[in-house]
């Protein structure tokens, strides 16, 4: 059954590898966001699946990594790649030194205090104009092709379901989840919260700071209101949701299955689109807030290690 | 039999001439698809008032020519979408425009930021963008090709208000603008401008776009208390900082507005509160030139309300890309672009020429005022229709 | 740019900054009451004073209603309102895990604008009922703003009243105390989710009918009253209802101060600062509150 399994991963990840050369630009770009969305949605799993702290403005990290990649490209001649794993380092620093006060506070707490950040970065942003260009954005020279950008993030989402994966079959993970399910108990068996849950934002944020370089690449331009957006952190919330949060596949099936939606609905009718999204938001929250995976794994007895 | 060859003879002509007939309109049948032109105008958002004017002035220059014939023979075709006045929707739908929706032709959409970004998409897919709301001179600093210009740059927005100014021996200025690309080049243009007078510029700030409370920039521009004051804004912020001069009694004899100033309902929502209030303008509606009177009948007639630079300026620039178009007699991009750089010509909305970077050399700005609830143009002398009433009067000795 | 900050402007800020800051603390009493009672981050909250704000532009537009008579319809109006959200929606995620209320609400909010934006298009509309100062000395106190202040100010009294010394109000705070005590006491919790409900949205949407005297009324008007409301509750302490009362005047002073001694953009990042230090230092809010 296991080599079953591998034989088809494989497969698929052979499929996908080879996919660009045999497939319209439009798809390819396509291909990109789901990736994108793979890696934030998983990302947010990262944290707020494992341990249950609602990161409500986890897009901060990535406008982080957007803004990092682009002054680097733009101001000392970097590399995009580079620059955008550079967007990383910042990015964890920046949740170092927000997590490690603000994960201190209990659950409705922490998820304002998140939300705050996000505003707050954006206004620094905004404020440095010097670095940043302010109001203005950054301007990035055009790029040549695209391919290069989907084997980027086609390998931070593969990173990312990797390493989740490697969480949840570890103790490090079990120790995770239970400080999702009662972090006092948790604490007096005596696992170590506070540098765990330390540990897990710091991971979570480190992938979106990645992938938020590739995006300021990807769009050759980035400016404050358009990178910033709370829209974009509450759609990892729902992929990662939809799917199933706490699970491996659960971001990725999350990610692919709405984007498609997205993308299908949002072409022929804009206004329809927000009114479609926001049911699902409704429903999901309402009706199925253990997502696909989490429903599957009750009803067909499926591994914890999906 | 000689009968039935003539009658097959016939039958033959009969059916050339079918074929014929059927291929003449098959042809024209094809020639008569429609040329798309690709949009993204800021329908909703910050700048939706702004925008919409843009959108109007694209389809009435669309109506005119589509009666007059159409361009090479087609008719033409607006495909328009809405960017939210957000730069990164607008990114993704000119990508759509281009990729998906095939458009053949694109037109720039509004305001400088959002015409910086998706100019990177046009020029990423060698397509011209008239751009016809964007007057930010970086934007044309980047070394792009298929990018052009038709209005005049923020920098000399304020150039009538300063030469007033200057005029009248007024020494201080403080000028605030929005955080975004065009309103902080109109900003440091008119400080450019104001030093060359030998004014003394005794603040400079900027808020962030959005911002409804300007109590902390006015209260510090009080207590310097500038002869002049200028704020690069557009037309919200320029509705706000008005009110709120007011309400914490700011008098400067002069008061200009780079952007919203010289829209109708700027005077219907501040009332008197507007009056005396300077407003820049690319168009105002008793400008010569050829053809202006009958775009402010028709688009009275085809929208019914009033209107301020922006649909004219996308009209004009609708018109100059189409008599481009019409001079390269292809819609290749780089035959187009060679008579772009070339053209010399003056539409309804005013003059045009560009330099080799595409940007606009020709076109010059007006100066408005606010005299008993109407927009009178005072700037430049040759077409100004009145004096401006100067100085503005403190808030407390108005009625 | 660094200019000389004198006496008289430095009294003109604390002065704008605290008439602010008492519509901030009107507004936030309402969202402080719905996390009190049921454990909910309503998100929705600016939407419901953009509704209010709305609801006096048309009153006013359309049949010359004075802003401040329009109170009496948009309290009401926003009860209802708040009323049928909560029957239909809220009361699902009534002491849910807080994911729940943050989405549903956030939805809410995405609904109710979207709504209005295809209602009554983007534009910028103002209310053009009342402007200019009254000059003291060297302070010119903003008509609009004084007079939405004392009606905030009266508002909020009369809710203080309301909660202190009837029995519903009093229910209400015993409910946000301990919500199974309250029930076993034979409190109908249910009802005074509902009641709550209400009065936070009819609190927001008053909140709303003043702001639009002041500024501008658009679609996204709300936002950024969420998070100062969000701030207010930090300040003050969940739970701590007057103490909600102290936090809007505090992020109100702050707010005026800091965009008067730096710059208009930062004043938003000093008022996060200040809310990240409190949290950390005293994660039950300035004031007495409670966890």
């Amino acid at each position: 059954m296991k080599g079953l399994i591998g034989a088809v991963v494989l497969l698929i990840l052979a499929a996908l590898g080879l996919m660009p050369f045999f497939v319209t630009n439009y798809i390819v770009s396509f291909a990109i966001q789901i990736f994108m969305w793979i890696a934030l949605a998983g990302s947010w799993n990262l944290i707020s699946g494992f341990t249950g702290y609602v990161s409500f403005g986890h897009v901060a990290f990535f406008g982080t990594g957007a803004y990092t990649a682009a002054i680097l490209i733009s101001k000392a001649g970097w590399h995009w790649f580079p620059a955008s794993l550079t967007g990383s380092v910042t990015a964890a620093a920046l949740a170092l030194i927000i997590g490690y006060p603000c994960l201190r506070l209990k659950g409705p707490y922490f998820a304002i205090a998140m939300l705050g950040l996000n505003e707050v970065v954006r206004a620094l942003v905004s404020y440095f104009e010097t670095f940043t260009g302010g109001g203005n954005g950054i301007s990035l020279p055009p790029i040549a092709s695209i391919q290069p950008v989907y084997y980027a993030m086609g390998g931070v989402a593969l990173a990312v379901v990797l390493f989740t994966y490697l969480i949840i079959t570890s103790r490090f993970g079990l120790r995770l989840l239970s400080i999702r399910e009662d972090e006092l108990a948790a604490e007096a068996m005596g696992v170590n919260t506070a540098r765990l849950k330390l540990y897990a934002f710091l991971l979570s944020a480190t992938f979106p700071g990645i992938v938020g370089g590739f995006f300021a690449w990807y769009s050759s331009h980035i400016e404050p209101i358009g990178t910033f957006p709370l829209l974009t952190t509450i759609t990892m919330i729902i992929m990662c949701l939809f799917g199933g949060k706490g699970t491996v596949l659960g971001p990725v099936l999350g990610a692919t299955l709405l984007s498609i939606f997205q993308e299908m609905v949002w072409a022929r009718f804009l206004f329809i689109h927000q009114a479609i999204f926001g049911a699902l938001i409704v429903a999901v929250v309402l009706l199925m807030p253990r997502g696909i995976l989490g429903v599957l794994q009750q009803r067909y007895r499926l591994p914890r290690t999906i | 039999m000689k009968g039935s060859s003539k009658a097959k003879e016939n039958l033959g002509w009969v059916f050339l001439l079918g074929l014929g007939l059927g291929l003449l309109i098959w042809d024209s049948a094809a020639a008569q698809a429609p040329i798309k032109v690709g949009a993204s105008i800021s329908v909703t958002g910050t700048y939706a008032k702004l925008g919409g004017y843009t959108r109007d002035g694209y389809l009435m220059c669309a109506k005119e020519i589509n009666d007059k014939g159409g361009l090479l023979g087609r008719k033409l075709e607006f495909v328009i979408y809405d960017d939210r006045s957000e730069t990164t929707t607008a990114i993704k739908l000119y990508e759509k425009l281009i990729t998906e929706d095939k458009v053949e032709l694109v037109m720039g959409p509004y305001s400088s930021p959002i015409t910086n970004a998706a100019s990177t998409v046009s020029e990423k897919y060698k397509k011209i963008m008239v751009a016809s709301l964007a007057a930010t001179t970086s934007i044309w600093e980047r070394g792009f090709k298929y990018l052009f210009m038709t209005i005049s740059p923020a920098e000399v927005y304020m150039e009538g208000l300063v030469e007033l100014a200057a005029e009248r021996g007024l020494k201080t200025i403080a000028v605030i603008n929005e955080d975004t690309l065009f309103s902080k080049a109109a900003a440091s243009g008119t400080i450019d401008l104001a030093k060359k007078k030998a004014m003394k510029v005794v603040m400079h700030d900027a808020y962030p776009k959005g911002t409804t409370d300007f109590s902390g920039l006015l209260i510090r521009m009080k207590a310097l208390n500038p002869d002049v004051i200028v704020a690069g804004s557009y037309f919200d912020d320029a509705v706000a900082t008005t009110r709120q001069m007011k309400e914490l009694d700011v008098n400067p004899k002069m008061f200009g507005v780079t952007v919203g100033g010289d829209v109708p309902d700027f005077g219907k929502q501040l009332g008197k509160t507007a009056e005396y209030v300077y407003g820049s303008t690319q168009w105002s509606d008793d400008v010569k030139y050829p053809g202006a009177r009958e775009f402010t009948e028709n688009y009275k007639k085809m929208f019914n309300r009033e209107f301020s630079y922006h649909a004219p300026a996308a009209y004009g620039a609708c018109q100059v890309f189409a008599e481009a178009i019409r001079r390269a007699k292809s819609l290749d991009s780089d035959k187009i672009r060679e008579q772009l750089l070339k053209l010399k010509i003056t539409t309804a909305f005013g003059d045009y020429q560009v330099d080799e970077r595409g940007f606009q050399t020709a076109h010059k700005m007006v100066l408005l005022q606010w005299q008993e609830g109407k927009r009178v143009t005072v700037w430049p002398a040759s077409l100004a229709e009145a004096k401006p009433l100067y100085p503005t009067p403190p808030w407390s000795q108005r009625k | 740019m660094p200019i000389e900050i004198t006496g008289g402007m430095l009294l003109q800020g604390v002065v704008s900054g605290l008439l602010a800051g008492g519509l901030y603390a009107m507004v936030a009493l309402g969202m402080a009451l719905i996390f009190g009672v049921m454990r909910v981050i309503n998100v929705a909250h600016g939407t419901l004073l953009m509704l209010g704000a709305y609801a006096t532009y048309w009153l006013f537009a359309l049949y010359g209603m004075n802003p401040f008579l329009s109170l009496l319809i948009s309290f009401p109006l926003l009860f209802v309102v708040g009323v049928i959200l909560q029957r239909l929606f809220v009361y699902r995620v009534v002491d849910a895990p807080e994911l729940s209320s943050l989405l549903l609400t956030f939805w809410i909010s995405i609904f109710i604008a979207n709504m209005a934006m295809v209602a009554w298009t983007a534009d910028y509309r103002s209310v053009e009922f009342l402007t200019g100062s009254f000059l003291l000395g060297p302070i010119a106190l903003s008509k609009p703003r004084l007079i939405s202040f004392c009606f905030a100010l009266g508002i909020t009294y009369l809710a203080f009243l309301f909660l202190n010394k009837s029995k519903t109000g009093k229910a209400i705070r015993a409910t946000s105390q301990h919500r199974e005590l309250a029930q076993v006491c034979g409190i109908n919790v249910r009802r005074i989710d509902l009641i709550t409900f209400g009065l936070a949205a009819g609190l927001a949407g008053t909140g709303g009918s003043l702001v639009s005297v002041m500024f501008s009324v658009f679609p996204e008007m709300g936002q950024i009253y969420v998070f100062k409301s969000f701030l207010v509750i930090v300040l003050g302490g969940a739970g701590n209802y007057p103490g909600a009362f102290f936090g809007g005047l505090i992020l109100g002073l702050v707010e005026g101060l800091a965009s008067l001694y730096l710059s208009a953009q930062l004043s938003e990042v000093i008022a996060y600062i200040l809310l990240v230090l409190i949290l950390l230092v005293r994660p039950t809010g300035l004031l007495r509150g409670r966890s």
